[in-house]
């Protein structure tokens, strides 16, 4: 005879139900991916190679390029030193008061709101140059970097097991060497990774450029001083803008963005286990 | 007794092992402290770049730009009046709409991948979810104003004013679809991932003793895992909590979807602003106008201190949770 369980039912229900709602989750995923490959695609097929290398004129978004690669690198360069000094601090001292203030700050600039980021450069460094220009740019990138590479090179460490300290301790080695001879070497590969990583997430940043680099696309970026564009920066603008040309290049400029996260993403990514973003 | 010699050679080597320990001391502190006090003086240099810079909105308006909904931009200095009350109402609006979106997704995301899905699906879910936290954000503003938006006017938003415009919630007729619900659902989804990975990370410290016992008890897996849940609460609760600062904080994607327009209305369907959209939409020609900067950096001042409490509280009780978990 039939029976009808209640709680078996109400059970496949369930199950049903959670594995729908976590495929929902990933749906707007697929579909970005998608559109932004198929409409970007038919951009860059029309334009051809000018798309990459030419300026905004002659229908391409080269400066944009070139700025989001210049951007990155001096961030990169202000804000990798000190991030990985202070990771390395919040790594040695985890329980005195200096090293939880420091973690405990980290995790808050990591949920920063960006655009406050960009507002503060642009009051302590725009304002007084009295122009827009890359390196006001790359210092509010470099804000948002540090953080991020801090968490990672700490989380990195943390993963070391403790007996590699103690050797190092035994063989006599000072703190400093024992930290940055021993401990970092074998962290290499997870210090690397939360390096790359951050720097493919703050290469993707709009919010801390928009009253920093100023934008620059008609021509190619001619000084640390002067404006400059960026991809992200440049798909803001076209976005706003009423023609449909200039939607078409923010689908082409948002296809290269994609292409150069994903790029350096998903192979990290791929190679580790956990990444915290 | 020690020779005088055992005693001098003993201090010497105390010496050396003195001086070299505070050597080991310096250089480490040497290396580090410089970048941590980098670090602190620029997080306390950005709150206090606020506070100056907002002052002179507070001399000149009180807490009318809290507390109003005014947007009188003129020429003539003694004209202008601000209150951002609207985009403050916004942001907390569509952040909330944000987590009703994210908060369902999240926990069945979480309970499918650490308990029921299959191995390999588990890591593409993983990797997905990663790949979406990760994801320019700009990407989503463009997917959102060219995609979502007007789908979401087509096929949720004019179906539900046909039919159930008697609803309050519903009542106005969406126009464009640039508005608070197209924003809250863009910010749901680019927050889903950040909410699910607090959460996920949660449920997997389950201790395994506690599924054994559900299951020995003789409960279904629906019934175990209600269980579970409850005992993940404080961790979803701040694992929402950091969700609603990121929601809160983010910029262009809803700059572009939001509508950016001085509502204060609970209606789903009106386009409005949020502190961020609004920094970003008039900071540029601020400067034309007297008074408009400084209720900027207030409007900023609000989004930090927002920012800071709420990001701490959810750091806190997810801390104290761990704590109590790996008890």
């Amino acid at each position: 005879m039939y029976h009808f369980n209640f709680r078996e039912f109400k059970e496949s229900m369930f199950l049903g139900a959670i594995a729908l709602l976590a495929f929902i989750m990933i749906i707007p995923l697929l579909h970005i991916l998608f559109m932004v490959f198929m409409k970007g695609i038919t951009t860059l097929i029309t334009s051809g190679p000018v798309f990459v290398a030419g300026t905004l004129s002659e229908g391409g978004i080269g400066p944009a390029i070139l700025g989001t690669l210049i951007l990155t690198l001096f961030a990169s360069l202000i804000g990798i030193p000190i991030a990985f000094a202070v990771g390395i601090y919040a790594y040695e001292y985890p329980d005195s008061i200096i090293g939880r203030t420091t973690t405990a700050l980290l995790e808050i600039m990591l949920e920063f709101p960006t655009i406050l980021v960009g507002l503060f450069v642009t009051q302590i460094m725009v304002i007084p140059m009295g122009t827009y220009s890359a390196i006001a740019g790359a210092f509010s990138l470099a804000i948002i970097l540090m953080p991020y590479v801090a968490v990672y090179t700490k989380e990195a460490m943390n993963q070391i097991p403790f007996t590699f300290r103690e050797a190092a301790y035994g063989l006599g080695l000072s703190k400093v060497k024992t930290v940055f001879m021993v401990i970092a070497p074998i962290a290499k590969r997870g210090i690397l990774t939360g390096l790359l990583i951050s720097i493919a997430k703050v290469a993707g940043e709009t919010a801390p450029l928009l009253f920093t680099a100023g934008g620059l696309y008609q021509s190619f970026p001619n000084g640390m001083d002067r404006p400059i564009g960026a991809i992200p920066l440049l798909i803001y603008t076209l976005v706003q803008s009423p023609s449909p040309a200039d939607h078409a290049m923010a689908w082409g400029a948002a296809l290269v963005l994609m292409i150069i996260f994903l790029g350096v993403f998903i192979p990290l990514r791929l190679s580790i286990k956990e990444v915290k973003l | 007794m020690r020779t005088s010699k055992e005693t001098l050679k003993i201090n010497s080597v105390k010496e050396k092992l003195g001086s070299h320990r505070i050597r080991k001391f310096d250089t480490f502190h040497l290396i580090t402290y410089p970048a941590v006090i980098i670090v602190f003086i620029l997080f306390v240099w950005m709150l206090l770049v606020y506070l100056t810079n907002s002052i002179p909105a507070f001399q000149r308006e009180g807490l009318d730009v809290y507390l109003k909904n005014i947007w009188n931009a003129n020429e003539n200095p003694l004209k202008e009046y601000y209150g951002v009350l609207a985009a403050i109402w916004g942001s907390i609006y569509t952040s909330l709409i944000a987590l009703a979106v994210a908060l369902p997704l999240s926990l069945s995301y979480s309970i499918f991948v650490v308990d029921y899905a299959p191995r390999k699906l588990k890591n593409i879910l993983i990797i997905t979810s990663d790949i979406m936290a990760g994801l320019p954000t700009i990407i989503y503003g463009l997917w959102g104003a060219f995609f979502l938006v007007p789908f979401l006017k087509d096929w949720v938003m004019m179906p539900l004013y046909q039919y159930f415009s008697f609803i309050p919630l519903f009542s106005q007729k969406p126009v464009s679809g640039f508005s608070f619900l197209s924003a809250g659902i863009l910010l749901g989804i680019m927050i889903t991932p950040f909410v699910s990975g607090v959460v996920r990370e949660a449920y997997k410290m389950v201790p395994f003793t506690y599924r054994e016992a559900a299951y020995s008890l003789g409960l279904t897996r629906y019934e175990s895992t209600k269980l579970l849940i409850g005992y993940i609460k404080p961790a979803t609760y701040s694992g929402v909590i950091l969700g609603f600062g990121r929601a809160i904080g983010e910029t262009v994607a809803v700059s572009l979807v939001v509508g950016n327009s001085f509502n204060l209305t609970a209606n789903l369907f009106a386009p409005g602003y949020t502190i961020s959209s609004l920094i970003a939409n008039q900071f540029g020609n601020s400067f034309i106008y007297s008074h408009m900067t400084a209720v900027l950096y207030a409007a900023g001042l609000f989004l930090f201190i927002i920012g800071l409490v709420i990001n701490l509280l959810g750091i806190y009780i997810l801390r104290r949770w761990k704590k109590n978990v790996s008890l």
